[in-house]
């Protein structure tokens, strides 16, 4: 009896071990047939090569360096051979917000744009690499840029970088440093900054000066007096967190200008908010880390006023009339200092901080004006 | 090759609805069983798919006293599931992940039910384009499968109808919304969310019978 037992309960276990060999099986042909779904459409979709010439086409490629990932789409008309490079603000924001459909309309018809992530931004990608988030580093992510493009496009190609605020400093360390300008034809500096202590120091004398004007117009009143008050208090010297708050003011003091036209990134951010090129969740964290890295103490103390003397290449200075954030005397500085034979600026009297938005028109008649004379 | 593999496929989905047995036995127990589940898996309006298998830990009921004296009877199980996911986001990355969580669901004598689970597991991202290298030269070079490995936490819950209630079929259908999140993404987190939508097949090749527990 006890015999049949253990029998039986022996066929019972070599069941279910059949029964799960089975079941075994059928989960791994499942697996494999998934797994070939997934390898084909990895395959399909991500990391052959496209390089496209043409008058309207859209190229995405990624350069990795020291760490990171960066994104680079490049849109418009490489048949003309001609690249506008976008050195974004920030740091951490991301070159997207630069992709507008006016400049598609109206640079990218006539010139290739590049719009370029830099590292810990917008759709850039990479694991622990905090460490590498620099300037200098910055800098060769720059000009390792260039050289893709030309090994993708021929070296025969014009490039032309355009840095706007943040982008503007790191535009200016890459036109200073070593031979890195002959890399380039020209260089566009739209309202950004070359020098932070002295961005500190004219964002404080024009909201001084501006402050006191509106309050004797009696227009905004309430919101300028704080504002006064505070740059009265804070004469100099700044520190990171009174530089955060100077470009706190700054930021609100555009939006009290009725001269100004307003650019709202929530409604841009609306508009694209399903596009493939707005990674909304990467750009929020990139932006958060990037605007509080540590490397921004360094930044604070950054300034490239006394090497500008070694830019040679032509150059157009772009600023607008209110921009509170980085101020046109920034762009008088640059003007001065460069070596260029050929140079221009030009103010827009309807634009703050993002003249490229805020002036849509003059921006884009100017940079092609430029491009076409010395690509 | 791909029509031995879509039959093979077939032949199990049909074996699996033929042999499936009643859920609850006249000895009032409760049988559980292995489940596979297939989804699509979009991270929001991007396609993706996830391939998941469940393996039963506990599964009783739990009987409740509503206000109006009616008794409220739920299947509750618990599972270790281990999940391959997979997302493409054009010119941004693919994502494959693979992860293992513990799930827990609650069946309504009606057939509906409500799930949660926390998975943790490892991802592998798959660059959204060509990827070069420049060294110190100049010189540029292709990156063949650049991506990046990253620590992943995902916590989800769903919705669903589990047909083998009502009607003995060994099937469920399910609605998921998942967060995951990415660590250490370029020094910091990435979160994204991830909506599922998919089936579940009891599997009949195991069937652990559990005693009813009053709760």
């Amino acid at each position: 009896m006890r015999q049949e037992k253990l029998i039986l309960f022996k066929r019972t276990i070599a069941q279910r071990k059949y029964a799960f060999q089975k079941t075994y099986s059928k989960c791994s042909q499942f697996v494999r047939l998934i797994s070939s779904i997934l390898f084909l459409g990895y395959i399909v979709s991500c990391q052959k090569e496209k390089i496209s010439i043409g008058t309207n086409v859209s190229d995405t490629f990624y350069l990795d360096n020291a760490g990171a990932s960066m994104r680079i789409l490049i849109e418009g008309n490489t048949l003309s051979h001609t690249f506008l490079i976008i050195v974004h603000g920030g740091p951490g924001t991301g070159s997207s917000f630069y992709n507008t459909d006016y400049i598609s309309q109206n640079i990218e018809d006539k010139y290739a744009v590049v719009y370029w992530d830099q590292r810990n931004s917008g759709a850039s990608q990479g694991n622990s690499n905090g460490n590498n988030l620099n300037l200098t580093q910055m800098t060769d992510d720059l000009k390792k840029v260039i050289q893709v493009i030309k090994s993708r496009y021929g070296t025969d190609g014009a490039v032309f970088i355009l840095g706007h605020s943040f982008g503007g400093l790191l535009a200016t360390s890459f036109m200073t440093s070593g031979n890195n300008q002959s890399m380039v034809k020209g260089w566009i500096f739209v309202d950004g900054s070359h020098n932070y202590p002295l961005n500190d120091t004219l964002t404080r004398q024009m909201l001084q000066t501006t402050g006191q004007q509106q309050i004797d117009l009696n227009k905004n009143a309430d919101k300028w007096s704080p504002i006064l008050t505070w740059c009265n208090a804070h004469p100099g010297n700044f520190t990171l967190a009174e530089s955060d708050q100077l470009a706190t003011f700054a930021t609100s003091a555009e939006t009290y200008m009725d001269e100004v036209n307003q650019f709202d990134y929530l409604t841009y951010i609306k508009e694209h908010l399903f596009s493939d090129n707005l990674t909304l969740t990467a750009l929020l964290f990139n932006h958060l880390y990037s605007e509080n890295a540590t490397f921004n103490n360094e930044l604070a103390k950054t300034e490239f006023s006394s090497t500008l003397y070694k830019v040679i290449k032509p150059t157009l200075i772009l600023f607008g009339q209110y921009d509170f954030i980085c101020p046109k005397g920034l762009g008088d500085d640059v003007f001065k200092r460069i070596s260029s034979p050929q140079k221009r600026m030009v103010i827009s009297t309807v634009s703050g901080y993002n003249f490229m938005f805020q002036d849509e028109g003059l921006f884009c008649y100017e940079v092609n004006n430029f491009i076409q004379q010395f690509k | 090759m791909k029509i031995r593999r879509f039959i093979l496929a077939m032949g199990c989905i049909i074996y699996s609805l033929a042999c499936f047995p009643e859920n609850k036995g006249p000895d009032g127990k409760v049988d559980t069983s292995l489940n596979l589940k297939l989804s699509y898996n979009s991270s929001l309006i991007y396609p993706g798919g996830r391939l998941g298998i469940e393996f039963p830990v506990k599964s009783f009921i739990s009987t409740r006293m509503k206000k109006s004296g009616k008794e409220k009877e739920l299947i509750k199980d618990r599972f270790i599931a281990l999940n391959l996911s997979w997302y493409h986001h054009p010119s941004f990355h693919d994502n494959l992940y693979l992860t293992a969580g513990w799930t827990m669901r609650r069946t309504r004598k009606s057939g509906f039910f409500t799930e949660f689970s926390p998975e943790m597991g490892v991802s592998r991202t798959f660059i959204g384009g060509t990827t070069y290298r420049v060294d110190d030269s100049g010189n540029v070079s292709l990156e063949k499968f650049a991506g990046y490995f990253y620590a992943l936490v995902s916590v989800g819950g769903g919705i669903g109808y589990d047909f083998s209630i009502t009607h003995s079929k060994p099937i469920m259908v399910f609605y998921k919304l998942n967060l995951l999140s990415m660590y250490p993404y370029n020094s910091t987190i990435y979160l994204r969310p991830a909506m599922e939508i998919g089936l579940t097949w009891k599997l009949c090749g195991i069937h652990l019978t559990k005693k009813w527990r009053k709760t």
